[in-house]
Formats: C-alpha cells, structure tokens, sequence
C-alpha cells in the first residue's frame, strides 16, 4: 500500500546522503542512553495502567476514566519521543530508514482518522446515555406506575438496540427512513435500531463513506515488525505504542466500522518496553472474545449499561402495577453510571481531540526533519 | 390554543389543613341558613374542589370525585383517540388541538392531585392514578409524533440558486514542465459575487412559521409534564436529519485524513471549492436559521435551547472542520495557493458567525476550533505563497525554449498572479510582517497609488524579479545572442502587457511598468544590433572593386539567407510588437540595401544581384513568423 505521503522520490536521496554525513557526528553512546531510557519511559507508563493486582475491580480496563489515563500516557510517550527526535534527528535518519519512516507517517495519518471516529462514537455514546437518562428518569417515579413503565420501556428499547447497534452494522448508509406508526415510534424514530449515519447509533458522525476503523487498525499494524539484531528503534516503538492506542480505543468506543476488530496486536512479547502494553492489551483481546463482539464498544459504563438495562427491561416487562418487585438499586447505579457518562465523555473527547493536535505536530516535525 | 401553564399543584400542603378547612366550610354552611345564593354556591365550589383532594367526608367525596372521574374517563378517551390517528392535529385545526391539550390538562390534574396527597389504601384512586398515567404517557407520544411530523412536513427549503450547478473548470494544472497554457485563463466567477446572493437568505424560515405556535405548545405541555427528555431527543433528532438532508443536496461530500493526503490535484481543487461555498451557507444561512427555531420553540428554556442547537449542528460543523484540518496536512505546492487562499479567506470571514452560533460555554470548543483552524489556514497559506517564488526559482530548464517565445514559466506565473488581486485583502494581512526586497524604491505623491506599496504588491513584485533571474537564466542557454535577445523581449513584454491590462496595474504601479518597457526595449535594440549590424556593415561601400562590391552582394545573400531560415522559425506572439520589429528592421536593412543597390546595381550587374528591394522587404516580413519549417527561399520569391 501506498504510503500517505507526497516524498517518495527525493526522499530516497536526501537520506542516504544525509545518513553518510551524519553517521560521522554521532554519538553512539549518548544515542544508546537515549534509547533506554525512552524504553523505560515507555515501560513505566503502561504499568501504571495495569491494575493494582490485590483489588482488580476497582481499576476497570476500558472505563472512561481508564481511558483518560491511556491518553495521559500516550500523549507523555509521545512527548518523550518528541524530545528524542529533536535532540538526535539521526535517530530517524539510519538504515533501513527508507521504509519505515514513510510507513510511520503513514500510520500517523489513519491515527488521525481514527481519533476522528473515536470524538464521533463518544458523541453515541453521549446519545446512550440520554436514551438511559430518560430510562431512569421514569423509573423512579414514585409511585410506580403503568405509564412510567412504558415510558421506560421505550427508552430501553432505544438505549439496547444502540447499544448492540454496532453488532448489526455493516451498513454505512444513512439513517433508516422515518417511521410514523405509532406503534413502532420511539423517542428515537428512526435511529433506533439501525445504524445511522453510519456511525455507531445515532449520535455520531462518520468519517467517510466506507471508512472503517478495523480496516485502518489492521493497515497500520502491517509491517509493524521488530527490526532484527533485538534492538529497537524509537520509531519502532512509538509506532506500537500509537497503534496499541487506537487499537484500544476502537475496541472501548463504538466507531464506525465495517468487519471484525483484531484480537491480537502484533507486540513483542520479549521487550522489556512491552509487557505492561502486551499484558493490558491479551487482557482487552480476552474481554473481546468473552463478549463475543468485534465490534468495539466495551467501554465499561456501557457493558454497566446494558446489564443493568437488561435487567430493568426484565422488570418492566413483568411490571403490575402495586407489584412487590423493586428496583431502586439497579435505577440507582443506572443513574451513577450516567453521572460517570456526563462527567467523563466530554473530557474523553477533548484527551482525543489534543491527542489528534498531537499527532499532527509530530507528523510535521517528522517531515521537517526529513526535509533538511 | 390551550394555556397549558404547570398548575402548581397543592402538594406539601398538610392533609389537616384541609380537613379543617372541610370543616370551616360545613360549619358556615349548617350555621347559617340564610347564606346569600352567590355565598352559597362560593361555599358549594370551594367544597367540591376540596373534595377533589380527597378528604374525609366520603359522601362529598365521592360526588367531587366522580365530576372528576367523568371528565378524566373523556379526557382519557380523546387522548386514544389520537393515539392511533396518522394524520396530524395541526391538519386537524386549531380547536382539535385545543380539545386534545385540555385533556392533557384534565390528565395531568388528576396526577397531580394524585401525587399531593399520600397514597390512599383506597384501590379504586390507586387504578385512576394508574391510568392517569398511562393516558399521560400516550399523550406524551403522541405529541412527540405530532412534533416531529409537523416539523417534518412544513420543512422550508433553502437554496441559493448558484449552488444548484457545480460545473467543474479546468484549472491551471501545474507539472514539472509547466505544460502550455491557453492564454485565455477562464476566470472563475468571483466568490465575492455570490455574497449577494447568500445575503439574500440570512434569516430564512426552516420551517414554515405558521407552524411555530403549535409547536411551541407541545413544547410547553411536554416540559410542564415532565417529558422536557423526549421532547428534545425528537426535536433534536428530525432538525438533525433535515440538516443532514440539506449537506447531501449540497453535495458536501466527507473526506478521510487518508482521502484528502491521497487526492489527485483535480478532485481536491473541487473538494476544496465546494467546502469554500458550503461553509458560507451552512454556517451563515442555515446554522443561523437553525439557532433562530431553536430560540423560537425552547426560549423559555434557554439553556436546553443553546444544548439542542449544537447538538443538531455539531455534526454538520464537525464535517466541515475536519476537512480543512485535513486539507492543512498537505504539504503547500504553489498551485494549490489559490485554493488555499480562498479557503482562509472564507474560514475568517465566518469566524464571526461562528462566534455567534457558538457563544456559550457549551459551544466554545467548536467555536475555539474554528479559530484555530483559521490560523492553520493563514499559516499553511502564507507558507505556500512564499513558496511559489521558490518554485519559480528552482525551475531550470537543460535546454532553450524552442523559437525564443514565451516560456511557460512566464505564463504560468502571469496568469497566476492575476488571480490573487481578488484575494488582495487577505493576502495584505498574511504577509504584512513579511519583509521582502522590492524592485522599486517606495515613493509617495499624487501619482502614487497606496496600492503599489502595500505587502501584496511588494512580494508580488519579488515573485516577478524571481521570475527575471529565471528567465535571465534560460536566456543563457541559448547560443545566438539575437535569438536570446527575442526570447528576453517576448517574456519581459509579455509580463508588462499582463500586469498593463489587468488588476495588476495598481499593484505594480507605472514606475515598475516603465523600467520593464524600457527593459524590453534593450532588447530589441540588441536584438537589431546582433543580428544587422555586422550584415549592414556590408552595404557600406568605400569605393570597392567591382569585384569587391560583388563579394559584398554575395555575403550579403548568403548572410540574408541564413537570418531568414532562422529567424522566420523564431516567434515573437505579440503582434503589436512584431509588426513595430518588421517595421524597424524593414527600414535599416531596405533602406540599406536600397542605397547600396542605388549606388552600385549598375556595375555589379544584374546577374549577380540575387535579391531586389522588393525581395528584401517581402521577405522580412517572413522573419518571427514561427515557421515550423524553413520555408523555401525560391518560393517565396515568387510572392
């Protein structure tokens, strides 16, 4: 595949030349100092992402807050790679340099799009949560009644076809046409159900036509492959951690995608820099054939929603009126999970939306590099 | 239409306040059997409104009660009456919708009758209250459908005309060899003329407002009932979709970062036009529109107004946001400045707009982004007009431009530049704190336009003095210096004519047009003097030998000769400066020969006179005829 760059054919030269030049400059040593220490920097930063062993729940992969920190940790890779690349630009300049950095801006680019569909599925996500809002706002009416139960059924409706929205998805076509009986009517016509917009539920935007994130993740993880002699470059390296990234956003959020998501990233198993990174990501792998979904969207407020909105469609299937059954918890951490929903996405997207600045800058720092 | 105000119920009010109050009223009524009619019915109404709060009396009760119920079982009817009715109220007329918002009304009463009072053992209340609800709750859907179904079908459509046709035109393509031009560059319609046009639709109607009122009262029932949530899901939900209809019918087609980095020059300079129009109208005409109905229907509640609008429009925003992020990370080729250009020039334009779209706290990132994606623009424009003159000064070319016309270069970069004065006030404010070297010394005075030294006009003079180096470059190419003389006079009076006869003028001002008239002048003088001076040297006779004067004839043929076949190869486009060329050489060299033939035909004699005057003067006129070919001399004889 062609690489999303315009510097093909003068590239080849300018390198070469400049790779004969700069190898009398440097120096190996301080290069290696650097080297290991952005490995450990890398290290570090996953293994705080890991949770703390003795009490596992209470640190869940895949929930917002989690998510946020995987930004954090990105975007301080990212500026650690940053200073790597000004201080020794020969870093990106030695053999086999000629492929991998086209290949590295490469992927950069399809990162850009995906940090795209990633603000548009948080946007879905946004709609799930009012879809839950008006779920528990009928729900704890007191007392109970018939028509709070409809209402709610209503919204549970909406709030479990979008939820399993993505699960049904393959068209990237617009909204599914107006329905006007009124026995199919919902508060959310005609998104419910289908996938709009071709987004994921009816929140979010898309991309493009026929753009889908599985194909993007999978694009960029081709030639993703340690370079021989067991030492790896820092491009090698930020390039894992950038698709170990979007990877994982993908799996939590609901974006738009066409076929099935990966399950394995091709990490290193044997690089001290991984293991935090290969152990979070065989953990997300793992939870992905549990759910059985390929799709993305296990962020776990949503997993929290869908139980808990099983469970209350449950009930009110089987509502009657003066009935003994309650459900105030299950209505209570609904609504908590809501509140975590309001307090978290934005920010979420924001984290996405630097990390897209981001990956722009870096991207034109690359190319400044290589211009001179 | 029914005024639906939230009745503040009587909830919190003590259960024995009541009761006593019940009392007080018994009282009165036992105590005094001479109550006036007007006292006594005041005390049989106060009595029955009591009694619909459920008070002890059970005998009142019940008769307030039933009144209740009766109303409350053909309210309840009237609501399923519309449950299952396609057609919409507002078709139905305004007192259809009266009667079905008084049933609302009667509804909600009893629920919040109902709910002020804690909950009677009493399982008959219980069931109304039951079914209160429900009648409630399929209210409550109905008018969602009523609210999405009227906005739906009282849609307005707004079109600006032009937009209907997007033809595309050809546009200067710029490759590694500067493939000819035509001369006629199409001028694109300006983008300024179909400000106009937009200005036209600011403040249009998306839905017809003879709809708004009943709109509004749903609004107003579904809030005081609680179901403000739904309301704005389905408000929310139906102008999204018609936005999203509305992109479509502007064809406003969504790029990937990928897409974008990928497209070939032709579909990018489209996208890029398209997104310069579309951006205008969406955020001028249809968001402000939008922002307008929102404030109509949800004014009353004014935060929910701001959050509904920008969840309709973030899409649409976010899409045109995204394109031209995308459009920042191709690297800045000099043909794509145009485009770029008028892509800043619109993205700045509607920052003030977009400032009042967005004016909130809820709004601010999309506003924030909007800036900062006029600065990207601004920047990566700037970038690639000062590497337009980098362009032009690495242009080299191995061999001489073929007959000494004018090159490529020349008309690119001419014709180019003729497009920017459009774009004058945007470029001013990007390179202001520009500095350039300029080619004139600045001068003020009456003659003087402001125009001549503003930023613009000094870098587009640099770009020019660029583009002469250049050509001053390729000039060295050429072996005969007459014919590198051609080829400077053809380009340098080629730029002069351009900047004369357009836009340019003010720019460049007269002083720089009369150094490069001058210029191009030199050049015809050189011209003159390579290629006749030595040839005329041999008309100048000094008492010669008839033998001489023979060899001299002779040269001269030869030497005419060899111009001819050259120079009739050569081109000179400008036909103005072709016919003065004939004209100057005409009178040396006839006017020469003329005399020489004058002076000594006789005793050369006519055998070895290959040419006449006539000849002569025929001939010349062959010269920078641009022949593919070197015309036959023995025909052109016979003309």
């Amino acid at each position: 595949m062609a690489p999303a760059t315009e510097h093909q054919s003068s590239f080849l030269s300018r390198i070469s030349r400049r790779s004969q030049v700069v190898s009398m400059e440097v120096n190996h040593e301080q290069e290696l100092e650097e080297l290991e220490d952005f490995q450990k920097h890398v290290a570090e930063r996953f293994t705080e992402l890991l949770p703390p062993s003795d009490s596992p729940e209470s640190y869940p992969i895949l929930s917002i807050q989690w998510l946020r920190k995987l930004l954090d940790v990105f975007m301080s890779i990212e500026s650690e790679f940053h200073s790597v690349l000004t201080t020794n630009p020969s870093q990106i300049s030695k053999p086999p340099l000629d492929k991998i950095v086209p290949e590295m801006l490469d992927r950069i680019v399809k990162a850009l799009d995906i940090c795209t569909a990633v603000v548009n599925g948080v946007d879905s996500v946004r709609q799930i949560q009012r879809c839950a809002e008006i779920a528990v706002t009928a729900l704890k009416q007191t007392p109970l009644s018939d028509g709070s139960v409809r209402r709610a059924k209503r919204a549970l409706t909406s709030l479990l076809a979008a939820l399993n929205a993505d699960k049904n998805s393959g068209s990237s076509g617009g909204g599914s046409g107006r329905r006007s009986s009124t026995d199919q009517w919902s508060s959310f016509g005609r998104r419910s159900g289908g996938s709009g917009g071709g987004g994921g539920g009816g929140g979010g935007g898309c991309v493009s036509k026929n753009w889908s994130a599985a194909k993007q993740i999978q694009a960029m993880t081709a030639n993703l492959v340690a370079p021989r002699g067991g030492e790896a470059s820092p491009i090698y390296i930020m390039s894992s951690v950038m698709v170990m990234v979007m990877w994982t956003l993908v799996v939590a959020v609901p974006c738009q995608t066409s076929n099935g998501l990966m399950v394995h990233l091709p990490l290193p198993k044997n690089q001290v820099w991984a293991s935090a990174a290969v152990s979070i990501s065989e953990r997300i792998g793992e939870e992905m054939k549990r759910k059985e979904t390929r799709c993305g969207g296990l962020m776990e407020e949503m997993q929290r929603m869908e139980r808990i909105g099983l469970k209350l469609m449950e009930f009110s299937e089987g509502f009657r009126f003066n009935g003994e059954d309650d459900v105030t918890a299950e209505v209570a951490e609904m609504e908590e999970t809501c509140r975590k929903m309001e307090d978290g996405l934005e920010v979420l997207q924001r984290r996405v939306r630097e990390a897209f600045h981001r990956l722009v800058k870096s991207r034109s720092e690359i190319l400044e590099v290589i211009d001179h | 239409m029914a005024e639906f105000d939230s009745k503040v119920p009587v909830s919190g009010m003590n259960n024995h306040v009541f009761e006593a109050c019940h009392h007080v009223v018994k009282a009165l009524r036992a105590s005094d059997n001479n109550l006036d009619a007007n006292l006594r019915k005041l005390l049989s109404d106060l009595e029955m409104h009591l009694s619909t709060f459920g008070i002890a009396d059970t005998k009142v009760e019940d008769a307030g009660f039933s009144e209740i119920k009766k109303r409350f079982k053909e309210a309840v009817k009237r609501i399923r009456s519309w449950e299952t009715n396609q057609s919409t109220m507002f078709e139905a007329g305004l007192s259809e919708a009266d009667q079905f918002f008084q049933a609302l009304y009667d509804v909600q009463t009893v629920l919040v009758g109902f709910k002020a009072l804690p909950m009677k053992t009493n399982q008959m209340e219980k069931d109304v209250y039951n079914q209160a609800t429900v009648a409630l709750d399929i209210a409550m859907l109905r008018l969602e459908k009523e609210l999405c179904d009227v906005l739906h079908q009282h849609k307005r459509h707004v079109q600006p005309d032009y937009l209907a046709v997007s033809s595309r035109r050809k546009d200067i393509v710029y490759d590694e060899s500067f493939v000819s031009l035509d001369d006629e560059v199409i001028v694109e319609a300006s983008s300024h003329e179909d400000d106009e046009q937009i200005s036209d639709f600011y403040n249009s109607d998306l839905v017809d407002p003879i709809v708004l009122p009943h709109i509004k009262a749903i609004a107003n029932a579904m809030f005081a009932c609680e179901y403000d949530q739904p309301f704005c899901e389905a408000f929310i939900g139906v102008q999204r979709e018609a936005l999203e209809e509305y992109m479509v019918t502007l064809e406003m087609e969504r790029f990937s970062c990928v897409d974008v980095l990928r497209m070939d020059w032709e579909d990018l300079n489209g996208a890029m036009r398209k997104w310069t129009k579309v951006v205008k109208i969406i955020t001028q005409v249809y968001l402000a529109s939008e922002k307008q109905l929102c404030d109509q229907i949800l004014g009353d509640f004014e935060s929910i107004s701001t959050a509904c609008f920008i969840e309709i429009s973030k899409d649409a925003i976010l899409s045109l946001l995204n394109f031209g992020e995308a459009v920042v990370l191709r690297s800045c080729k000099p043909e794509m400045l145009e485009r770029f250009l008028s892509m800043y020039e619109v993205s700045a334009e509607i920052l003030v707009d977009v400032d009042n779209l967005f004016p909130d706290e809820t709004g601010s990132s999309l506003r924030i982004a909007f800036h900062n994606l006029s600065k990207k623009l601004a920047d990566h424009t700037t970038t690639t007009f000062l590497k337009f003159k980098d362009a032009i000064a690495s242009d080299e070319s191995t061999r001489p431009f073929h007959g000494g016309g004018i090159h490529h270069l020349t008309r690119y970069v001419m014709n180019y530049l003729k497009l920017l004065p459009e774009y004058t006030d945007s470029l001013n404010s990007l390179l202001q704190n520009i500095h350039v070297d300029d080619s004139i010394p600045e001068k003020t005075g009456e003659d003087v336009l402001p125009s001549t030294f503003s930023p613009m006009a000094r870098h587009l003079r640099s770009i020019v003095t660029t583009l002469e180096s250049s050509l001053e470059r390729k000039a060295q190419l050429y072996a005969d210096e007459a014919l590198k003389s051609i080829f400077l006079m053809n380009n340098f009076r080629y730029m002069v004519q351009k900047v004369k006869g357009s836009e340019l003028r003010r720019l460049f001002g007269d002083e720089w047009i009369r150094k490069h008239i001058a210029s191009y002048q030199r050049n015809v003088t050189n011209y003159e003097r390579s290629t006749w001076s030595s040839i005329l040297a041999l008309l100048r006779d000094n008492n010669d030998s008839v033998r001489t004067l023979r060899e001299r004839c002779r040269l001269f043929s030869l030497a005419f000769d060899d111009v001819y076949k050259n120079q009739t190869r050569w081109s000179v486009p400008d036909s103005e400066l072709r016919d003065d060329l004939h004209i100057s050489t005409s009178v040396k060299v006839v006017q020469s020969y003329r005399g020489f033939l004058g002076r000594n035909a006789v005793r050369i004699g006519e055998k070895h006179i290959r040419y006449t005057c006539e000849d002569i003067e025929n001939m010349l006129l062959d010269l920078f005829e641009c022949l593919p070919s070197p015309r036959s001399l023995r025909s052109s004889r016979k003309r």
